[in-house]
């Protein structure tokens, strides 16, 4: 109950990773908890909602402000509160959060998933009214954002190609490249994930385009230049997550990396990890999400089991596991000690304490390399929001 | 766009939160109404046309202050771009006819409460007990939950700016929202009144009072009349309700009623006597339809 509540944005990216790490306490009991098809791809679906739904608000409540800061006639169409495409926006980011709702009961801060499975025991009925939300949400995409179908945009292996100025994608992609955004926010081209995603279901890092193995174990939460109260030094409250002593940069850029997309790599050749490259990649996260929970609706049996209870209680159990969840902003790590049924330690490592850690002049972190050198705030400022830094996740 | 009334400003900040209930207003499914009677002058998620800076050097005023998240008046809980989280409220609260405390943080302190009971409030309540930032402010209006439900707030604010009736009750909140409790509408009432438990978390039958813990008829909120996200509430995806409006909000026992000497809590305002003797009735009798599958699956 008390996780979904780490952050208002990724709560159900919590639940997950918390009921992840206590399934993982049976299993090193030697307890498999054999969740059904059905209850994972709820839980899958559910997370996927609340995926787009960062992606596209990511996009036009942040991104997008800030295009239109620098060019008003250009991005016209946005602006909050005021304009046709905002209110699409929102409306889709609702709709797509319906589609979760309907499996998590509310959005944010639903408590939809426990060990064993999901609490809901979803209709044909219930499914087929996801359906029309996501189809809601497909079309705004497609008209709006992409400019193409969904299918035609995940064929592209060249972003660039698709320019023909009918999308606000488009737009945004012209209009960056224009700006030099191709060159700015460049960090160590160092990616890292953890959790499931598209056709990469175990741990890796990449360096560049060379993909490694890697082990969670080898992850260390670091406290070294954090200062949680005001010093001389000046201070922030953020950890950082580091992997054998080195930064690696996690979210949508990263797993894209990783899993070898074409269209990013494509992008990655021409323009590396700069800004551009960032934002290209979680936008078209939103388009494979979509796609991905469109095969999940079509496959969910209704007729399987929401939930496989565990035979023994949680009290009875002396334990410690780890869950690992890929969210909006990337790999999301919970750790919990379980002695007697009571968590003794609990211990979490958020996407943005990959991504803001904290380094030293010598040796800066993932966002402070990417801004090193920039000529001025506004700039030091945009890099950071393509990394959506989060405060909230980092002052856990 | 048409713009008969003038419209009315709202001024948004946060003290300790994790943007639960920002988030929750973002899915507001009547946005263009809701721009069409407001105007939001600032917002810290949002590019607005001012920065906290100018807003509070300006003089102007402005009509409703949103405050999301715990009060607290320690400087190293809450900065604000160099402000202390008591400046931005002692500068902005004299400055505005409304002040509404969004979600159980700002109305009692929450779950950030927890972690320092003296120093983390919520604006005039601390848990369940009078004063909290304040010990009074008229302008107070309590709009808890753990996230805020869009149209609470929303309708809240319609209600101020038609000049229409806001009936209060005594914890500030609006009646027209928490005269309801949770278990008003859940879709479970059926097996609740012939005391039927559901089996197992997963499975639309059963209620989730006794096993799990369900604290609907003791929580007040119209969450399953008016619905989450317009289509499902905890309780209709199999979750039980965790009283997430009211005062004592995070319960250390969630997902058990408490049962003395195998007696349940009982629900708000019915007196023990009463509700021990229906359920004694009840469970005396075992209605065979409610033991079955609601859909049963005949071949
Ligand atoms: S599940 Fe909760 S809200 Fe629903 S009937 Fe049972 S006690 Fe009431």
């Amino acid at each position: 109950m008390i996780t979904p509540r780490v952050c208002g944005i990724c709560s159900h990216s919590h639940v997950n990773a918390t009921i992840l790490a206590i399934e993982d306490c049976y299993k090193n009991l030697g307890i498999d908890l054999k969740l059904t098809n059905k209850a994972k791809y709820i839980r899958e679906l559910v997370l996927n909602a609340e995926k787009i739904q960062n992606h596209i608000k990511w996009f036009y409540f942040l991104i997008l402000p800030e295009l239109f800061k620098i060019n008003k006639a250009k991005f016209a169409q946005t602006e909050a509160f005021k304009d046709k495409e905002w209110f699409e926006a929102q409306n889709a980011l609702s709709s797509i959060l319906k589609m979760g709702a309907i499996f998590s009961g509310q959005w944010p801060h639903g408590s939809y998933a426990m060990s064993g499975g999901v609490t809901c025991d979803p209709l044909e009925s219930d499914i087929l009214n996801a359906k029309n939300y996501l189809f809601e949400v497909k079309e705004f995409c497609e008209e709006r954002l992409y400019g193409c179908s969904i299918d035609e945009f995940l064929e592209l292996d060249n972003i660039f190609d698709l320019i023909d100025g009918n999308s606000t994608l488009d737009l945004a992609v012209t209009f960056m490249k224009e700006s030099g955004f191709d060159k700015i926010g460049k960090s160590y081209d160092r990616f890292i994930s953890f959790g499931d995603h598209k056709g990469v279901n175990e741990p890796v890092k990449a360096l560049k385009t060379r993909l490694f193995k890697t082990d969670i174990k080898f992850v260390e939460e670091s406290l070294k230049n954090s200062f949680f109260d005001s010093s001389e030094k000046g201070f922030t409250y953020s950890k950082s997550a580091v992997y054998k002593d080195k930064f690696y940069e996690v979210g949508p850029l990263a797993r894209l990396m990783i899993s070898k997309d074409p269209m990013i790599r494509d992008c990655h050749r021409r323009c590396t990890d700069s800004v551009i490259t960032r934002i290209i990649a979680r936008v078209k996260e939103i388009a494979m999400l979509l796609k991905r929970s469109e095969n999940i609706l079509e496959n969910i049996d209704i007729g399987e089991k929401s939930l496989t209870a565990p035979k023994y209680m949680p009290k009875d159990i002396s334990s410690q596991g780890v869950g690992v969840v890929e969210a909006a902003r990337g790999t999301l790590i919970h750790k919990i000690w379980v002695e007697e049924g009571k968590i003794v330690k609990f211990d979490i490592i958020p996407p943005t304490v990959w991504n803001l850690g904290n380094g030293t002049p010598l040796n800066p972190a993932i966002a402070q390399k990417a801004i090193i050198g920039l000529s001025s705030i506004e700039e030091a400022d945009f890099v950071f929001k393509s990394f959506d830094i989060c405060s909230v996740c980092t002052t856990q | 766009m048409s713009n008969f009334h003038p419209k009315k400003t709202i001024v948004w900040i946060q003290g300790i939160t994790c943007n639960g209930d920002s988030h929750s207003f973002f899915n507001y499914s009547s946005m263009k109404s809701f721009a069409n009677n407001f105007e939001i002058i600032y917002h810290p998620l949002l590019l607005t046309d001012y920065n906290l800076e100018e807003i509070l050097t300006s003089r102007d005023k402005y009509d409703y202050l949103i405050i999301e998240g715990s009060f607290t008046k320690v400087r190293d809980y809450v900065d604000r771009c160099g402000y202390s989280f008591e400046e931005l409220v002692e500068n902005l609260s004299k400055r505005v006819d409304y002040i509404i405390c969004a979600g159980t943080c700002a109305s009692f302190g929450g779950i950030f409460r927890e972690r320092d009971k003296i120093n983390i409030t919520g604006g005039l309540f601390s848990g369940d007990k009078e004063g909290g930032y304040w010990s009074k402010n008229k302008k107070v209006i309590n709009i808890p939950g753990c996230p805020i439900h869009p149209r609470w707030l929303v309708d809240t604010l319609l209600i101020l700016k038609d000049e229409k009736k806001l009936l209060l009750d005594e914890f500030l909140r609006p009646k027209e929202v928490f005269s309801y409790f949770v278990h008003h509408g859940c879709l479970r009432n059926e097996y609740f009144e012939w005391k039927i438990d559901t089996k197992n978390f997963g499975e639309k039958e059963g209620c989730l009072f006794y096993e799990q813990g369900c604290r609907g008829p003791m929580t007040h909120a119209n969450c399953n009349k008016i619905l989450w996200n317009e289509v499902s509430s905890k309780t209709r995806a199999g979750s039980p309700c965790l009283g997430c409006t009211e005062p004592d909000f995070p319960r250390t026992s969630v997902y058990e009623t408490k049962t003395r000497m195998s007696l349940p809590a009982v629900p708000y305002g019915i007196s023990k006597r009463a509700y021990y003797t229906v359920t004694g009735v009840a469970k005396s009798f075992r209605v065979d339809r409610l033991e079955q599958k609601l859909i049963e699956e005949k071949r």
